[in-house]
């Protein structure tokens, strides 16, 4: 189990492009363009009385159609401050109708590759985590990352949601999104971030043998020729050279005995946030199952909205 | 439930299984093998003409003299992991899918919610004339099919004839851990079980409250159809693992957790457990689905002193 001073002693060798900026400004301008084109599609069977579910759907890059589990409360007159949920890497999209009853929209995203979001786009897991890591232009995660940019952008269209008071949270794969997202995205005004993967993968995949780090591990045994220009196309993909980015309140929770996302890779994502931040060790936890990170999440989030409203934030 | 009608349903399930040439084939995977195990993708046929697919992990340094074998049952998700537990240095190791599943799913694509509810629409207004299939007859539930899928994938790995086998160790949490002893209880094959927080379908307590999913499945399908309730507990009652329980004769590490809502209540494994003859029953104080990081530690010593692996 790693000790705090593990986590302090680290220090990842992922340096940030010269152009990284730059690309991902591109990236932008190329979401930025596409129609949104929403469509919402109301779910009796799954609504209840705290939530109204629909599966909502809008456009991405590569004219891929995204869906997600869009739950509005059933009760109370918004616009109602949000929550974009983005997801792990190979768990299922979760619909939160809990949040409903709390007064709060809650999307989450199943970005490209998931279930319903898969037409198109079908790496599999694993596969998703090199799939086209060849260029950085060509890599799985740029489409992946766009989607959930395109998330924020469904949620600023609808006259339901304060646009004002946006916040994002996940874990594993999603807590690294959550990071990159903020990053990309000044609309999102907190997030928590747990277990972060998509951090210091020339580390990770060294520390560990365990998936999906292994994937990489795996390509590079197959194509040793390639590692350079794999490292490259990481190097634009590493949540470490999106934090400095981030600006808004940022959790990043890390059990210190995780066996598939090393901790030191996530506090050295922790150490670079250019926000103000929270730590949240937990000793004795391994991956996604510290006993108390759920309702410490629930809690941030709730005592992030609500400072908002006393802040008078809400327009 | 009479013990005849249960008996029946599993020994129906069976026959429809023996009907079907398991049509084996087992392909390595360079890709991701390694230096000191091969993966292999292997494939099988089960009932309803769903061919199935799992992943197969043989270490290099003891295969071919009675390697132990783990097989690790799939939870409630359209994926099932690639293997990665420290055990395939050592073991055999089967990570086995279920027909819907990622590569189970050229016939039907489950979807999550939705799975225990097959069938059923999930967008509009549900009518009178809303069709559903499987839920109100358990002989076609997608459940039935999917633990019969369960013991196909122990039926192939026995069927195999590239490696011989020693002991012979089931895991699996949630649907997985339900799935494991189901199996346990009609394989005799199988030597140990561990199983974390079993997926207490069929069990009455699962539905009550507001539980999440995937029991919140079946609250949301009863709230749109209560006459119904008395089909679902027909079809879901075959499958409860307190019926199979007594059957279990082997060894059985059971995890709960006491914040673990959509999978086992608390009271229900306990119950579970005074019914198994030979359960070590770990609770959890503050934890949920599958016991959380001390039994990570608790079930793969376990699984290391079962599997003869010391």
């Amino acid at each position: 189990m790693a000790t705090k001073e593990d986590l302090e002693k680290f220090e990842t060798q992922v340096a940030r492009p010269a152009d990284f900026e730059e690309f991902w400004q591109d990236v932008l301008a190329q979401v930025a363009k596409i129609p949104l084109e929403p469509k919402i599609s109301p779910d009796s069977f799954r609504s209840n009385e705290d939530a109204l579910v629909s599966l909502a759907t809008f456009q991405s890059l590569d004219g891929l159609e995204v869906a997600t589990w869009y739950c509005v409360p059933a009760k109370g007159e918004g616009p109602f401050p949000a929550i974009i949920h983005l997801p792990g890497y190979k768990g299922e999209p979760s619909i939160r109708r809990d949040w409903g009853a709390k007064g709060v929209v809650h999307l989450m995203v199943s970005v490209r590759g998931k279930l319903r979001s898969n037409s198109q786009f079908n790496p599999g897991y694993p596969g998703l985590l090199t799939h086209g890591i060849e260029s950085r232009d060509t890599y799985g995660y740029r489409g992946v990352i766009a989607d959930c940019v395109r998330g924020v952008d469904f949620l600023l269209s609808r006259p339901e949601v304060d646009s004002q008071r946006i916040y994002a949270c996940g874990s594993s794969q999603g807590g690294g999104l959550t990071l990159i997202t903020s990053a990309l995205r000044s609309e999102i005004k907190g997030g928590v971030s747990g277990y972060p993967f998509l951090c210091c993968f020339p580390e990770s995949m060294k520390m560990l043998r365990s998936y999906p780090y292994d994937e990489l591990s795996c390509y590079a045994r197959a194509y040793p020729e390639r590692v350079p220009q794999m490292m490259e196309t990481l190097s634009y993909y590493d949540a470490v050279n999106f934090v400095g980015l981030i600006k808004c309140p940022m959790v990043v929770g890390i059990a210190m005995d995780d066996e598939v996302c090393p901790p030191e890779t996530s506090y050295a994502a922790y150490k670079g946030l250019g926000g103000p931040k929270e730590l949240w060790l937990f000793p004795n936890s391994g991956h996604g199952n510290a006993h108390d990170y759920p309702a410490k999440e629930t809690q941030w989030l709730e005592s992030q909205i609500s400072a908002s409203l006393t802040l008078g934030v809400s327009r | 439930m009479t013990q005849g009608g249960f008996d029946e349903f599993w020994d129906g399930l069976d026959r429809d299984l023996a009907d079907v040439d398991l049509g084996l084939s087992l392909e390595a995977e360079g890709f991701y093998s390694q230096p000191e195990w091969t993966v292999y993708r292997m494939s099988y046929n089960s009932t309803d003409g769903h061919r199935l697919f799992a992943w197969l992990s043989v270490p290099h340094d003891i295969a071919g003299e009675n390697t132990p074998v783990l097989v690790r049952m799939p939870d409630y998700s359209s994926v099932h992991d690639i293997i990665y537990t420290p055990l395939r240095q050592s073991a055999i190791v089967m990570n086995p899918t279920y027909r819907g599943q990622r590569n189970s799913d050229a016939l039907f694509q489950a979807s999550y919610p939705g799975l225990l509810t097959a069938g059923l629409p999930t967008g509009g207004t549900p009518t009178e004339d809303t069709p559903t299939i499987g839920i109100d007859r358990h002989q076609d539930y997608i459940m039935r099919q999917v633990f019969g899928d369960a013991l196909r994938a122990v039926d192939a790995v026995v069927g195999q004839s590239e490696f011989d086998l020693g002991r012979f160790v089931l895991t699996g949490s949630g649907l997985g851990g339900s799935l494991a002893l189901a199996v346990a209880a009609r394989r005799s094959v199988v030597e140990a079980v561990a199983a974390d927080t079993p997926l207490a379908l069929g069990h009455p307590a699962l539905i009550e409250g507001n539980p999440p999913y995937p029991a919140a499945e079946l609250v949301d399908y009863l709230r749109l159809y209560p006459d119904r309730s008395q089909a679902v507990a027909s079809a879901t009652e075959p499958l409860n693992p307190l019926l199979m329980a007594p059957m279990i004769r082997v060894p059985v590490l059971l995890s709960l957790g006491s914040r673990d809502r959509g999978q086992c209540p608390i009271a229900v494994g306990e119950e579970l457990a005074s019914l198994l003859p030979q359960c070590d029953l770990r609770v959890y104080d503050g934890a949920s689905e599958g016991g959380g990081h001390e039994h990570v530690q608790v079930r793969g010593a376990w699984l290391r002193e079962r599997l003869g692996l010391g």
